[in-house]
């Protein structure tokens, strides 16, 4: 599905990607972890086209196609999500008008009709009960105010909405006590299909108990460094970067 | 125009020769000009939109002298409480506008902290560079002031100094012999990375109706820091119009605080022109007037330069017949990108013949800017007032101790720990209330 | 945000620009007092209605143009000003198919078509081009309820004992410069008043446009709501372009007797100007609203339009418990320049008055909010809220506020905000990788930003509205 090859990366003077190689394919999960200022964010943001980042070598490749020249809502309307770590607030506008328009757009962008306001009405209230939210927060304005969960809950939700071949989640864990992470990792397992493939990036083995990775890799320091099964998380969780930062010292 | 007027006009004719700097044909040259830009304009008036709201008519009327003489009779004993007693400070005296070197305590050791007189001969170079760059001209008051100031503080403080302690200013007026038009300027220079805290007072003594028009200019180099303490404490008669004008450069950071609480009428034109980059500017004022008092606060901070950060933070309290004024100006310039600018202006009316005009104004000229002002009107919560007397606490002392809450946030910068005393000590007896358990 | 993005905003053109061929009785251009006579005379107006105009133009004689305004513009020449023109018509029209179908045509380019308008919204308008109703519209309906909307020629015709009561009581003839010329040569607008304890049941709308080159308007527009009735107005300009600068001088006066409440939204788009600054329309324009007990005006305006704007929609709060509220969108881009704003005077116990002022400035324009919050000595209990954004787009424009804030009163409780902003990259990412391009992500923000206004709109103006703030904003906002 994605194919990552030598991807660098800098902002402004500062090389951040230093040579990143991976490959999901669909179906998989996979999981990146690092310690914090490895460039697990940087990676995250430059495959959904983040112009403050500049590529200086390596390709991005999904489904066959260069991702490079594409801006952020074309890669977005290839079926491209991030979870932002930070999720935006957008005052005055509602979570259910920005979620109706950002579909509407990613359909116009692939030349398919508007989705119908019934089909639009049925598919929110579906999504909000699978991510147990209550409908209320349909009507309130962009995370304006939403609490670090709901910022994130309403990530997901999007998510659900937007049904994505790539879901990116940038340390969508951060923040969240152990019923929010619940309702969240549920609700990414269930939006699951043989053809979606989810990238998760976190700090902690946590989330992985409940979003189960096939694949897990460390990021230190721009690259790289080790890639294997849900074993590699566990390790990780018992002996902490150290050990990962010493090999690579 | 004005009888005083006049009168400034014909006295300038008698006073000049007389002048400090008289020999200096540059400082001759910006009288000159300064007194013909004040004789087209005069004084100004309710017409006139920055006096929109304080009417000068009732403290103009006065017969007052304007060219002053020294006053030798004064002891220490009688300025004493003028003064941070329990602190070491450098001391500049100045009695009706001449220096009082008896009572002071000047250096000219790592830096100058002398007089505008001495400053004048001594300087010449020094006062060419700065005296009048930083007030402009064509404002009326300034414009007076800068025909006839001759005298005042110099302050001086050479790059990477900073002064070991505390330079206190203190003006006094002695007016046995009727009413006194005063008039007096500090030129005051913190050059690269020195450091310097400055205390300054107008004192009127006797029941005489005095005027003081003061210039003081403000010139902090790059990663300056200054700290400016007016206190503002004057005799029911005494009219005060002070000017200062602040100009920064690169990451220096300067601090003004305007504490009043005197006065028949009090007139801050506090003006900071950001001119580098980084810079940083604090304004805080708290004014507790009551009957018969108008303190009007008028603040510009000028953003010229990006990346710079303004606070300004005045707390009014208003008893009796009186009447504040704010009217706070943040302008940032095209150029200045990044500014991030705060203004907060917070009263209470406490008598309902006290009056508030305030206005808070933004002129924006940059897109990329953070830039917020507030300003409130309105009296002690009801809920928290209720919470106090739940617990026992009178009524009287309730509202004493919310009241002061109020003002005293404006002291968080205050640097110097005997002056925060002193003033927390003022704010308690203005407000009549016992300080132990506010503080 | 990009510079392309940028460049395209001062692109965007005015959509409405076009004019209409329709023949016009047009008085040659000066101002004295035999003109004065002479549209009095064509009006058909009693004495009275006369000696007011004389009056008022005696008083303006001796006025001078304000000059304290944040804006800059060449001042009209009033002499070379035509102060009369009506399009040449039958005398009475009973239905559309006797309307000038030219005219018909103009109305639908802009969107407003009659048939339209009466059979999908049912509102009635009353339609005014270059000063003289050819149209109205729902008379039936609103006579059986004992409301009366018509021309201000009508009303002064037809109810003269209610106008001469209440023309000019809550803006004198010598109230400001602009509002003593409209005084003198006021050659129509909208008379509305509603009767005591009746709520309209329809929204009361009209349309406002220049037709004629040189032709000064000056629309005068008196609303009356009688003891506990109700009425929501909404007036709504469109002109064509031109390359003279026009003047547009209104005076509008609302009375909201005890309990009542009036709702006054405007959607203001004449010509802007264009991309150089070159043209547009002058809009000076006075309105204010007068409370007595319990009674409520709400002012809520959409301004995109006009070269020059000057105009403050204000209310007296003269009886106990009376609201005022003002919400406003003001949107600059090219070289417009607007200063507006609202006044607010408590004077009775307990009034209460909220501000929202949304500015945006575009391209090389200048937005200033303008505004007046006063407690007088015996408002007890008075209470004001202001909010006052401005968001910047680019770095050639200015957002300017000047809030006058006067307390005297020891209850009075007073909160003024202000804030300056951008939209923020991180905001348009946002979008961008949610699918949502950056116009629309532009559109959507702004909208956002201006929704607690917007809100405030009957529905079909707020979509109306919402269109207009992309036009104004175009290139950027879609």
């Amino acid at each position: 599905m994605i194919k990552i090859n030598n991807l660098q990366a800098r902002v402004e003077d500062k090389e951040i990607l230093k040579g990143i190689n991976l490959e999901v394919n669909p179906g998989e999960i996979h999981a990146i972890m690092g310690p914090n200022g490895s460039g697990k964010s940087t990676l995250s943001s430059v495959i959904a086209g983040r112009e403050d980042y500049e590529v200086t070598g390596g390709s991005i490749d999904f489904e066959g196609e260069d991702l490079m020249d594409l801006d952020p809502e074309e890669r977005a309307h290839k079926g491209i999500f991030l979870s932002f770590q930070y999720p935006v607030e957008i005052p005055g506008v509602t979570v259910s008008n920005f979620i109706k328009t950002a579909i509407n757009e990613s359909r116009k962008g692939r030349g398919e009709e508007p989705m119908k306001a019934r089909e639009m009405l049925a598919k929110m209230r579906e999504k909000t009960a699978l991510l147990e939210m209550d409908k209320s927060y349909l009507s309130r304005s962009l995370n304006e105010g939403f609490s670090g969960g709901e910022k994130k809950r309403n990530e997901i939700f999007q998510m659900a909405m937007l049904e994505p071949k790539l879901a990116i989640l940038d340390e969508t864990d951060s923040g969240l006590d152990i019923d929010a992470l619940r309702i969240v990792a549920g609700g990414v397992n269930k939006l699951r299909t043989a053809d979606n493939a989810v990238v998760v990036i976190t700090h902690y083995q946590r989330l992985l108990d409940y979003i189960k990775p096939d694949f897990v890799h460390v990021l230190f320091n721009g690259k790289i460094v080790k890639s294997g099964g849900p074993e590699l998380a566990h390790e990780l969780e018992e002996k902490g970067y150290d050990w990962i930062k010493a090999e690579n010292a | 125009m004005t009888d005083l007027a006049q009168d400034l006009l014909s006295s300038f004719v008698v006073a000049e020769p007389q002048l400090n700097g008289s020999r200096n044909l540059g400082v001759v040259h910006l009288r000159k000009e300064a007194l013909d830009r004040f004789e087209a304009q005069g004084f100004p008036t309710t017409r006139d939109e920055e006096w929109k709201y304080t009417n000068l008519k009732p403290v103009l009327k006065h017969d007052y002298r304007i060219l002053l003489k020294g006053d030798d009779a004064v002891s220490f004993a009688d300025i004493k409480s003028y003064l941070l007693s329990d602190l070491d400070t450098y001391k500049l005296v100045f009695i009706n506008g001449k220096y009082s070197s008896w009572l002071s305590d000047s250096t000219h050791q790592e830096f100058d902290v002398c007089t505008f007189a001495a400053a004048l001969n001594k300087y010449p170079d020094i006062i060419a560079e700065y005296l009048g760059k930083g007030a402009p001209k064509g404002e009326t008051f300034v414009d007076l002031n800068t025909a006839f100031a001759d005298d005042g503080a110099f302050i001086r403080v050479k790059a990477n100094q900073t002064v070991d302690k505390p330079i206190e200013i203190l003006y006094l007026t002695t007016n046995e012999n009727g009413p006194a038009f005063s008039q007096v300027r500090n030129l005051i220079i913190a050059e690269q990375n020195a450091e310097v805290q400055l205390l300054e007072r107008h004192q009127n003594i006797g029941d005489q109706p005095s005027f003081t028009n003061f210039v003081s200019e403000v010139f902090a180099a790059r990663d300056a820091r200054v700290s400016y303490y007016k206190v503002q404490n004057d005799s029911d008669e005494a009219t005060l119009v002070d000017n200062t004008h602040v100009v920064q450069k690169e990451q220096s950071n300067v601090h003004v605080g305007t504490y009043t609480f005197g006065g028949k009428l009090v007139r801050n034109n506090l003006h900071f022109y950001s001119a580098g980059e980084r810079a940083e500017s604090h304004m805080d004022g708290i004014t507790i007037i009551g009957d018969g008092q108008t303190v009007d606060h008028h603040t510009l901070v000028d953003h010229q330069e990006p990346n710079c950060y303004s606070r300004e933070l005045y707390k009014g309290i208003y008893l009796g017949k009186s009447h504040g004024i704010f009217n706070g100006k943040v302008m940032v310039r095209q150029k200045a990108q990044k500014t991030n600018a705060f203004q907060q202006n917070d009263n209470i009316l406490l008598s309902d013949k006290a009056k508030v005009d305030t206005k808070p104004q933004l002129e924006i000229f940059a897109d990329d800017v953070r830039c917020s002002h507030g300003c409130t009107i309105g009296q002690l919560d009801r809920n928290a007032l209720f919470y106090l007397r739940s617990r026992g606490i009178p009524k009287r002392e309730a509202e004493g101790l919310m009241t002061y809450a109020f003002a005293a946030d404006a002291l968080e910068y205050v640097k110097i720990p005997q002056l925060e005393k002193r003033l927390n000590r003022v704010i308690a007896e203005k407000l009549g209330i016992n300080l132990e358990f506010a503080l | 945000m990009s510079d392309e993005i940028l460049d395209e905003i001062t692109a965007s053109d005015y959509k409405y620009g076009f004019t209409t061929d329709i023949e016009s009785d047009t008085v040659p251009p000066g101002l004295n007092e035999d003109v004065i006579r002479l549209i009095s005379e064509k009006k058909n107006e009693p004495q009275w209605m006369l000696d007011w105009r004389l009056d008022a133009y005696k008083t303006w004689l001796a006025m001078v143009e304000p000059e304290w305004h944040n804006v800059t513009y060449t001042k009209p020449d009033f002499q070379a000003v035509s102060y009369y023109s009506a399009p040449k018509q039958k005398k009475e029209l009973d239905s559309l198919d006797e309307v000038d179908p030219e005219l018909l045509r103009t109305f639908e380019r802009l969107g407003i078509s009659l048939d339209e308008q009466k059979r999908l919204s049912g509102v009635a308008m009353d339609v005014v081009v270059d000063s003289v109703s050819v149209a109205t519209t729902f008379k039936k309906t609103l006579a059986e309820k004992g409301i009366i909307f018509c021309s201000m020629s009508e009303a002064i015709q037809e109810h003269s004992e209610l106008v001469r009561k209440h023309l000019g009581t809550v803006i004198p003839k010598r109230d400001n410069f602009y509002a003593a010329l409209n005084s003198a040569v006021f050659t129509d607008g909208s008379f509305c008043y509603i009767p005591k304890g009746v709520r309209c049941p329809m929204e009361l709308s009209t349309y406002f446009r220049i037709n004629e080159a040189n032709t000064g308007q000056f629309e005068r527009t008196l609303v009356i709501a009688d003891e506990g009735s109700y009425v929501s107005y909404l007036e709504g300009c469109t002109a064509p372009s031109r390359d003279e600068n026009q003047l547009h001088a209104a005076v509008v006066e609302l009375v909201a007797m005890d309990n009542a409440e009036i709702k006054y939204s405007t959607v203001q788009n004449w010509y802007p100007g264009d991309a150089e600054g070159k043209g547009g329309v002058f809009n000076f324009v006075t309105k204010r609203g007068i409370c007595e007990r319990n009674a409520k005006i709400s002012w809520t305006q959409v301004e995109t339009g006009s070269a020059v704007t000057w105009k403050y929609p204000s209310c007296i709060l003269k009886g106990d418990n009376s609201i005022g509220e003002f919400y406003s969108v003001a949107v600059t881009n090219n070289y417009q320049q607007a200063d507006t704003g609202t006044k607010m005077i408590h004077l009775g116990k307990n009034t209460k008055s909220t501000i929202i002022s949304k500015g945006i400035s575009a391209g090389k324009s200048h937005n200033s909010y303008r505004g007046l919050v006063r407690v007088g000595a015996r408002a007890e209990n008075a209470r004001n809220f202001s909010q006052c954004d401005s968001l910047l787009m680019g770095d050639q424009c200015g957002a300017h506020t000047f809030p006058y804030i006067e307390a005297q009163h020891p209850t009075a409780q007073i909160e003024h905000e202000a804030t300056t902003s951008k939209i923020g990259e991180d905001q348009i990412f946002y979008c961008n990788q949610r699918g949502i391009g950056t116009e629309e992500a532009i559109a959507l923000i702004v909208n956002g930003y201006c929704k607690d206004v917007l809100n405030q709109l009957p529905m079909e103006f707020a979509v109306e509205a919402q269109k207009l703030l992309e036009v104004s904003l175009e290139g950027s906002v879609g």
